[in-house]
């Protein structure tokens, strides 16, 4: 063997063991929770003796948190419908303050769009209760809406400024082209750029669809403890205090609720990737 | 072009509105709020007007001030293990054959995308003295005789939430150092090594300072998370044990929330809301330098 291709080799070999490593460091937990979440339920919480992988792996804590009176689906439904209509709502509103903010002339667009990004950076916790009692007067609270359209504005800086950024790196050319054949600006919205941006798209609705998913603050205060509005993050919550040491079980409710979210990144990673790497992403 | 500037508010204003009740309006409200004597938030009009009182009466609250420690403590330790854990990690994905960067930036992302609360709870589960594949570990490598105390002792439960933030926000700062990596011109750096500068000289030399602007970005992003930090402590210890790991936040949210009481609530939720309008004003100049416009009417 030639030393370039021993080199090669060693290269390859070296590649493997970092992203070994690397896979060590995130995979773990999620390793673990999904043999806990496997183990067959003990009501002292204790397995004995401990076991680094399952030596009888059963899907009894799926059935039982899923079925009879935790009925872990109820949060599970209310997420998806929670954060898929934040998605929808976030994705219709968005594109258009981005379009005019990257493609149109006016005045104050940059002022436009710093005032949507400095909104974005308020905490959370500045905004709960004020929230939580306007909802309250409008008679939101507790339904699911008083999530939904809190969240919808919440994700709006950081969609508006993936769009922008994405919308201002295609070719000006385009609207000079649709200008020639005579369309309004909104037609060039609507035929010429919208079409083309299905990626900006894709990584705008997965961060509004994620953002809302994990949001607890707010959750926390305007389902006001009703299980039946409640979402994934505080369902999962409330069931780990409320059966404290049966870990089998809450590590089966957290395993559920993080499917979804698995499932996105695996299914959509490069749009994630994308879009995290535009900057400014909170979660 | 008046008829293009219509539109453009008209297309605009959606987003704006919103933004606007949901972000603009509640600091308002909440600075009104810090003003009284709240009890509830149902009557403010009807609340004793107190002025800066409440200021006054946090500013001077033994546990404001641990909070600030704590926070600040928080921000220091976390950030720099993020830094230098996703400094390696983006190096490592920059650096493999293209063919497994997919795989790496796959278990780069996944800990970023676990909402805060669960990846609470998972540490939870991690570390428990009887279940926790951590505690156990370490017991059975021989290095401690019973599982460490990783939540109760309150020295190691500060280190503990520190070293859980890392898990999870190392990957962003990964994925932001990567997008820096990449734009490091590749013969800059295969010059300098035809001029035989050794690998170690070329990282401090050159890609270090290369991607500085994006490292600066990273930095104050993370920042202005460490200074609102709430939901992973709320899950993990719950502000416990005792309240070493209070955050400014998590107090204000148990003044909402524990207490009923709006008005002290409030001058906490001021306090952080300062404090990220600092960092985010530095953050989004530095952003909207990258950015070209067309149309731009100065």
């Amino acid at each position: 063997m030639t030393s370039r291709r021993v080199r090669r080799l060693e290269y390859l070999a070296l590649s493997i063991v970092v992203t070994a490593l690397i896979g060590i460091f995130t995979l773990t937990p999620i390793y673990w929770l999904v043999v806990m979440s496997l183990q067959p339920f003990t009501v002292s919480g204790i397995i004995f003796p401990f076991q680094y992988y399952p030596l009888h792996p059963t899907l009894n804590n799926y059935f039982t948190i899923i079925g009879g009176s935790y009925a872990f689906l109820i949060p599970l439904r209310n997420s998806i419908i929670v954060s898929s209509s934040v998605m929808a709502l976030a994705l219709t509103i968005a594109p258009l303050s981005a379009y005019a903010i990257a493609r149109l002339r006016f005045k104050y667009k940059v002022q436009s769009l710093f005032l949507l990004m400095i909104g974005g950076m308020v905490p959370a916790i500045v905004t709960i209760a004020p929230t939580y009692v306007l909802l309250r007067a409008v008679g939101l609270v507790p339904s699911l809406l008083a999530m939904i359209i809190p969240n919808v504005f919440y994700s709006q800086p950081l969609c508006v400024f993936l769009l922008t950024t994405y919308f201002c790196a295609l070719p000006f050319e385009l609207e000079d082209a649709a200008k020639m054949d005579g369309y309004t600006p909104l037609q060039t919205f609507w035929r010429v750029i919208l079409p083309i941006s299905t990626p900006g798209l894709f990584s705008a609705g997965i961060f509004s669809f994620l953002g809302s998913y994990g949001e607890f603050m707010l959750a926390s205060v305007v389902t006001e403890g009703y299980m039946n509005v409640a979402t994934v993050p505080i369902g999962v919550l409330r069931f780990s205090q409320s059966v404290g040491l049966q870990w089998t079980r809450v590590s089966a409710a957290i395993m559920l609720s993080l499917i979804p979210v698995i499932v996105i990144v695996l299914v959509f990673q490069k749009w994630v990737i994308r879009g995290l790497s535009a900057g400014s992403v909170k979660y | 072009m008046e008829n293009e500037s219509k539109i453009a508010l008209l297309l605009i204003l959606p987003s704006l509105i919103g933004v606007a009740i949901f972000y603009y309006y509640p600091v308002a409200q909440t600075v009104i709020f810090s003003l009284f004597r709240m009890k509830d938030t149902q009557d403010w009009l009807a609340s004793p007007f107190v002025g800066l009182g409440n200021y006054v009466t946090v500013l001077t609250d033994p546990h404001f001030l641990y909070a600030v420690f704590f926070t600040l403590y928080f921000m220091g330790v976390s950030i720099f293990l993020e830094f230098w854990i996703g400094l390696g990690m983006a190096l490592a994905a920059f650096w493999v054959p293209s063919k497994m960067r997919g795989i790496v930036l796959v278990f780069i992302v996944l800990p970023w995308a676990v909402p805060p609360i669960m990846e609470g709870l998972i540490w939870k589960l991690l570390l428990n003295g009887n279940v926790g594949l951590i505690s156990q570990g370490l017991v059975t490598l021989g290095l401690f005789k019973s599982p460490p105390l990783f939540l109760e002792s309150p020295p190691l439960a500060q280190l503990t939430v520190m070293a859980a933030d890392a898990w999870k926000m190392s990957s962003i700062m990964a994925i932001l150092l990567l997008a820096g990596l990449a734009t490091i011109d590749k013969e800059i750096l295969d010059a300098a090594k035809v001029d035989g500068a050794r690998t170690w000289y070329r990282f401090w030399k050159i890609t270090l300072p290369m991607i500085s602007p994006m490292i600066m970005v990273a930095l104050l992003f993370r920042m202005m998370d460490a200074l609102r930090l709430f939901d992973l402590i709320y899950a993990m210890t719950g502000g416990g044990p005792g309240t070493v790991t209070y955050t400014l936040s998590l107090w204000a949210y148990t003044y909402y929330v524990d207490y009923v009481e709006y008005g002290y609530g409030s001058a906490y939720a001021m306090v952080v809301f300062l404090a990220v309008l600092l960092i985010s004003f530095l953050y989004v100049t530095r952003l909207s330098k990258h950015l070209r416009f067309k149309g731009e009417i100065k």
